[in-house]
């Protein structure tokens, strides 16, 4: 696995960031937009112009932050998993990527692009969503499938279920499965004509929450069939996986949570778990008004009793495309390290649902960990990950 | 086994309701754009609402659910999704200086916008994806919904395509070199001997199970390849036909995404140069223009043939010998990195 947020460049730093609770939302420091100062995101704390040339050397001159965050990321997972170059090139491995803004993170130049007669920039080939999948295809040479998800703020959770089925149908012996996503004057000014960003750090299933933090960042995971790791790390399994569509409205989801609710059913199902199996939920819990309450009821009517939960992206802010697979990530520690996150910023819960996120950083025993993604599209998706625990010891 | 039922087209030419290519329509500054059926499906609030690419597939669906209503899945192709409410969305970012703006523009432009109205408008909460991979984004779409249908072999899903063609991008495309700077007429598309060729758009939905029972035509094989090597290529594609083919057989037709420009030539000629004087070679991008998704014209196309057991004159590239029209080769190349091989034969 590999990572990259605004907490932090590598899973250890990560980690270490949501052990001592200290969350990577604040100031836009590197992003030029006039947001800057006034809508706290979560950006990752390099300038693109350094992570060019940490990862390139001579610094690329047609790539964009968001494939360049991608390639910080996936080089984590490779050299964690010890792909080879074989590996890497070989046939059975895919690649399965996810963002939802693409290389339009670039809005000037994009919109110079789009109506320039001559002369154009040299970002022309990098605007689109799988110019992230392809710079990461092109830089390892990976040889078997390759794709690129966007079902908005599910997509890396869908690139990763997609990832696992090519490996059970045969068409992949390995994925390379993520997403990635940077700040962006398209989507701070798109959420922020909807009236959901908050001019505060966010505070996930609060009463008194305002609305979401946007944040960047990219995490990719290699997922491989057991039989085929060998005397290799396993981190987890990914024993389940649901993708249900709320199909209630474009950016909202509807009152009672049918859409998680179904997601969370199937995964579930998929994995063959009664609900009370589950030891812990990564909610996706954004911060806004409607998907908080919405998820909290989801929960309610499918949990006799709702486990441990809360919403990391008081860390990262929401990192869109990214979520899906910066979270499973995070779940996967948790199930690996047998510790649990906490949400930020909590104070009172929502009186209509009553729920209480986890407050604290905290070792306890993990085995079964849900982490949800829900998009605008309605489009709702759930994974579970399981790890076996002997006498406090993994099998 | 994977069957195509029922289909609906939205192209350029006349393929809505059905499909007549008795006369070619003509392309207009490099361009080819659909002709739009004025959507009776759609509430008429709605559709004004929508961006072109939204309102198209939303349009070619909504008559496929009223025969099929329960789809066990939605699963969409878009390479860029609603391309004109994206660039109108900047426009409005940088008229207002990041100002108090309307977020209409922002959600219609998500690409996973089609898929999600689909499942709204039909109230649909089943499996719901949009791929978006370029040039491949209709076959992974297609490959996704062979697993589909592998995983739950009952089941029947809802399968499309849809990209639009703005001023906008298509001047991206242009200064990036894959337009032509000159004009060309699509028909004399495969004569400019030009870098670049003419932009297209459409919308292509179908109906997808595991049963042979009233199906239009069966997906034998799918294959998709990156990279710009001829000769890997090449071995790829003799390795898929002796897999799916048996020795010594040649597909009936190729229908290759041949669009006149130079720099590709070289894969669809190698293509070509691998079946033998039985195959009868046909091609299409002068029908529909290049898009990402333009692989799911040629599918439709190939139901279509396989259905009527006719191939339309206009299609046609080099006659062989075969004068069958059961199994049909679609062989697709965008910018000449990604390539898609598609077997399709009679049910």
């Amino acid at each position: 696995m590999g990572l990259i947020s605004a907490i932090g460049d590598s899973m250890e730093q990560n980690r270490l960031a949501l052990q001592q609770e200290r969350s990577g939302i604040g100031d836009i420091q590197y992003y030029q937009t006039a947001y800057a100062g006034r809508l706290p995101s979560a950006e990752v704390k390099i300038s693109t112009e350094r992570l060019n040339k940490k990862i390139f050397g001579t610094p690329l001159a047609s790539i964009t932050r968001t494939s360049l965050l991608a390639l910080y990321a996936v080089e984590e997972a490779i050299q964690d998993s010890h792909l080879s170059k074989q590996e890497l090139i070989s046939a059975e491995t895919a690649l399965v990527g996810a963002t939802t803004v693409g290389g339009m993170c670039l809005t000037d130049e994009l919109y110079h692009d789009a109506l320039a007669k001559e002369n154009g920039t040299s970002y022309l080939m990098s605007y689109d969503y799988a110019s992230i999948s392809l710079a990461i295809q092109e830089r390892y040479g990976i040889g078997g499938e390759i794709s690129t998800i966007n079902t908005a703020c599910s997509s890396s959770a869908n690139a990763i279920l997609y990832g696992a089925r090519l490996i059970r149908h045969g068409f992949a012996k390995r994925a390379i499965v993520g997403g990635a996503e940077s700040l962006a004057k398209f989507t701070i000014n798109g959420f922020n004509a909807l009236n959901i960003l908050s001019s505060q750090p966010c505070a996930p299933f609060d009463r008194d929450r305002k609305g979401l933090n946007l944040g960047e960042g990219a995490a990719f995971l290699v997922l491989e069939r057991e039989e085929d790791c060998r005397d290799k790390r396993k981190y987890a399994y990914l024993s389940g996986f649901g993708n249900r569509n709320d199909a209630y409205h474009p950016s909202s989801n509807s009152p009672d949570g049918e859409g998680p609710y179904l997601s969370m059913k199937a995964a579930l199902e998929n994995s063959g778990l009664a609900a009370e199996e589950i030891s812990y939920i990564n909610a996706h819990g954004t911060g806004t008004e409607n998907n908080d309450e919405t998820e909290s009821r989801a929960m309610l009517r499918l949990f006799d009793q709702t486990p441990a939960f809360s919403s990391t992206k008081s860390f990262t802010g929401h990192t869109l495309g990214a979520a899906g697979a910066i979270e499973a990530v995070y779940s996967i520690m948790n199930i690996f390290h047998q510790e649990v996150y906490p949400s930020l910023s909590f104070r009172h819960p929502i009186p209509e649902t009553g729920l209480i996120p986890v407050l604290h950083f905290a070792k306890q025993e993990i085995r079964h960990v849900m982490s949800n993604s829900f998009g605008f599209g309605g489009n709702c998706s759930t994974l579970i990950f399981f790890k076996n625990i002997v006498h406090g010891l993994f099998s | 086994m994977v069957y195509f039922h029922e289909s609906v087209c939205i192209s350029p030419q006349k393929s809505f309701p059905d499909m007549d290519l008795s006369e070619v329509r003509e392309s207009e500054n490099n361009l080819l754009d659909v002709i739009e059926p004025n959507y009776p499906g759609i509430p008429a609030g709605a559709k004004r609402r929508m961006g072109k690419s939204v309102r198209m597939a939303v349009g070619a669906a909504l008559p496929l659910l009223e025969k099929y209503p329960l789809p066990d899945g939605i699963i969409i192709a878009t390479a860029n999704g609603g391309m004109e409410d994206c660039i109108k969305f900047l426009n409005q970012i940088l008229e207002y200086k990041e100002g108090l703006l309307t977020p209409a523009n922002f959600v219609q432009s998500t690409s996973n916008a089609a898929a999600g109205q689909i499942a709204m408008v039909t109230k649909n909460h089943q499996y719901n994806t949009t791929h978006v991979h370029r040039g491949l984004a209709f076959e992974n779409a297609l490959m996704d919904v062979v697993m589909l249908i592998e995983e739950n072999k009952d089941a029947g899903y809802l399968l499309g395509s849809t990209d639009e063609i703005s001023p906008y991008n298509y001047n991206i495309d242009r200064l990036a070199g894959w337009y032509a700077n000159e004009y060309i007429a699509n028909r004399n598309l495969y004569h400019s001997k030009a870098k670049g060729t003419i932009a297209g758009e459409g919308t292509f939905m179908v109906w997808v199970n595991g049963e042979a029972q009233g199906a239009s035509a069966r997906l034998v094989a799918i294959k998709t390849l990156h990279g710009e090597d001829v000769s890997s290529l090449q071995e790829t594609l003799k390795r898929f036909l002796s897999e799916n083919i048996s020795s010594g057989q040649m597909p009936d037709i190729l229908i290759t995404g041949e669009n006149g420009d130079e720099r590709q030539q070289p894969y669809f000629d190698a293509v070509e140069s691998t079946m033998d004087a039985r195959v009868t070679v046909a091609r299409f991008k002068h029908l529909s223009g290049e898009y990402c998704t333009a692989s799911s014209f040629a599918l439709w196309l190939s139901i279509q043939i396989i259905q009527s057991g006719t191939l339309p004159a206009v299609l046609i590239k080099k006659r062989g010998s075969s004068n069958a029209s059961r199994q049909i080769l679609i062989y697709n190349n965008y910018r000449g990195l990604q390539h898609s091989f598609m077997l399709v034969s009679a049910p």
